[in-house]
């Protein structure tokens, strides 16, 4: 489903370059859980923000169902990103002055469809994250765990081919991060979603059916997880 | 395109529900103080001007001006003249004047000025000297020895002494009047007239057979003032009258005032202008800090917003929708502080040197100030979140 060659990214920060992905080849099937570790700096989350089409790649290609996506268009890529990727952020990337549901139908409005559709597919989605009564409540009166749920409801509502989930724990208690991590495991296997995570911690490698390594820009190791 | 414009409508109705009331309230109460200014002061000088141009007809020329041809002194067969023109339909009348240099004597004070004859039937249909009585009465058709003049002539007793006027003269003193052709005539003051600061309240009249005799001169005019009964219909007037074979100069109260207007208003609309100017500088200025405050404080969700997949066309299309909803409303509120406003100095005039002025609302001027403000505040909430939209989704997030 997801085939990246040779994928590079240079960052220039005044005269100094720095090689956040100096070259990076591997393939991601349909419907797999894949885990991307390595330590701070090694690339993880910017070789996710490459394949979210959050940022432009300096090298290499991404493949997503054939498609070269870094040949779309400025607004081409807008809808992909609209129609095909879901994205869950490291912090509660939900908007302030929405509330848990109007964030979520927010992106089912952006495709065209009624606001009463919406409303009722946003509130479909609230309810499989477990928030249906948290739906009329603004960010400030949710706390993170609740927060980052509106993030994964908002992020699977338009039916995305590909999670994407930026250390989507990282600000979660442990039992927070349970949570979010078993949502992320039952949409994987019951709806056979695609998802591709960063994470750094130990424990949730037991979730995902396989994980990349990476280290200072290269691809360290690739593993799959026992039981999966 | 109408899909997307839900969407923008979506995210600012929520901006707006969910901004601080406070700042909005700000806002919209500046931005309706604005549209007040843009539309008050010109709508003073437009009454102003309305004004000077409404006492040139009631006072000077009527609606339309007959004077005499390029080289004759007075207008000949003016009996007939005034038959062929009021048997138009749509004249109202018309009122035929001597006009002569004279000196007016009383005591040891003199001035000198233009001495008018009025045909009182004829005048009270066409000017409105009569209605401006303040003392004593207006002519009337027998009147032979007596004189009605103007209160910048007659001056105020209680007043301190005007070079300029007569010092003080009261209805029933004796004036001699020295006419340009040497003949010295005593008249009775009949009546004092104020109805203008423009320069009429300087004159002075007597009855048209009075004048007459002086002059010797019979069926002549210096001008013929014709009132007709509709505004706006003088140059349809003026080419029948041209048709009617009538030789003499016709001009209409328009282009006999065109000079007089602009002198007066000409800097009104000067400090119009600039105040204009300054008040859409002020909007924009406002709108453009709001929003620019606005997208700068929400840079991360504009930034999220995009992530997920929503047009940056859509995102800077809400922010253009909030500075337009600061523009109307503040139109709206601005619409019922001058109603308000209009409501009082309708019922309480300003007095002006040029009499007391009530402020003209054209439909042009609303028009125009509500497309300017209209447009400085799609200029304002456009280039603000245009800077911010256009930033990369990874800056806008994280910086």
């Amino acid at each position: 489903m997801i085939k990246v060659k040779n994928l590079k990214r240079i960052y220039h920060k005044g005269i100094v370059e720095v090689h956040a992905l100096k070259g990076v080849s591997f393939e991601v099937k349909k419907g797999e859980f894949l885990g991307l570790m390595g330590p701070s700096g090694s690339g993880k989350s910017t070789l996710l923000h490459q394949l979210g089409l959050l940022d432009t790649p300096t090298g290499g290609e991404i493949f997503i169902d054939e498609i070269n996506i870094l040949k779309l268009s400025e607004n081409e890529k807008t809808l992909f990103r609209l129609n095909q990727l879901g994205y869950v952020f490291q912090e509660y990337a939900i908007l302030g002055e929405l509330t848990a549901l109007e964030n979520v139908y927010l992106p089912l409005l952006m495709t065209g469809k009624k606001k009463k559709d919406c409303i009722n597919l946003g509130m479909e989605m609230l309810d499989k994250v477990g928030l249906g009564e948290r739906a009329h409540h603004l960010q400030r009166e949710l706390s993170g765990g609740e927060q980052q749920r509106v993030a994964v409801a908002r992020a699977l509502v338009n039916n995305p081919k590909i999670l994407f989930a930026d250390e989507p724990c990282a600000n979660l208690d442990t039992e927070s991060s349970r949570n979010i991590l078993e949502l992320f495991r039952k949409l994987n296997e019951e709806l056979g979603q695609t998802i591709l995570m960063v994470t750094h911690e130990e424990w949730h490698k037991k979730y995902v059916d396989r994980i990349i390594y990476l280290k200072d820009g290269l691809i360290e190791k690739k593993g799959v997880q026992d039981g999966h | 395109m109408f899909k997307n414009l839900k969407v923008s409508f979506f995210l600012a109705c929520k901006s707006i529900k969910r901004s601080n009331i406070g700042t909005t309230v700000l806002t919209i109460a500046i931005m309706s103080l604005i549209f007040v200014n843009l539309i008050f002061l010109p709508s003073i000088v437009e009454g102003i001007a309305e004004t000077i141009e409404q006492q040139a007809r009631d006072y000077m020329y009527g609606n339309i001006l007959i004077e005499p041809k390029e080289d004759d002194f007075y207008i000949d067969n003016v009996d007939s003249l005034q038959k062929k023109i009021n048997s138009l339909p749509g004249v109202l009348g018309t009122a035929p004047r001597y006009m002569v240099g004279a000196t007016f004597t009383h005591k040891d004070k003199f001035i000198g000025g233009t001495l008018h004859s009025a045909s009182p039937a004829d005048e009270i249909v066409v000017t409105k000297y009569h209605e401006g009585m303040i003392s004593g009465e207006y002519l009337s058709e027998s009147d032979t020895d007596e004189i009605i003049m103007g209160l910048d002539l007659t001056g105020e007793e209680d007043k301190e002494g005007n070079e300029a006027d007569l010092g003080g003269v009261k209805v029933g003193d004796k004036i001699e009047v020295t006419f340009s052709n040497g003949v010295i005539k005593e008249y009775r003051l009949k009546g004092i007239f104020s109805v203008s600061k423009m320069g009429m309240d300087s004159f002075a009249f007597i009855t048209e057979k009075e004048m007459e005799s002086v002059l010797g001169s019979n069926n002549q005019a210096s001008q013929i003032l014709i009132k007709l009964n509709e505004l706006g219909t003088e140059k349809e007037f003026k080419k029948k009258f041209m048709e009617l074979g009538i030789k003499e100069k016709i001009k209409t109260w328009e282009e006999k005032t065109a000079g007089i207007t602009e002198v007066v208003v000409s800097s009104f609309r000067i400090i119009t202008l600039i105040s204009t100017i300054v008040s859409l500088i002020i909007a924009v200025v406002v709108i453009f800090v709001i929003i620019y405050i606005n997208t700068i404080y929400k840079r991360k969700q504009i930034g999220i917003l995009k992530a997920i997949g929503i047009d940056q066309r859509v995102i800077i299309r809400s922010y253009i929708l909030q500075a337009l909803f600061y523009c109307f409303s503040g139109i709206i509120i601005g619409s019922i502080l001058l109603w308000i406003l209009l409501s009082y100095l309708t019922t309480n005039p300003i007095s002006f040197p040029v009499g007391t002025i009530i402020p003209v609302i054209g439909t042009s001027l609303i028009i125009q100030s509500i497309l300017s403000l209209l447009i400085v505040s799609l200029i304002a909430g456009f280039i603000p979140s245009w800077k911010t939209a256009r930033e990369s989704i990874l800056k806008a997030i994280w910086g």
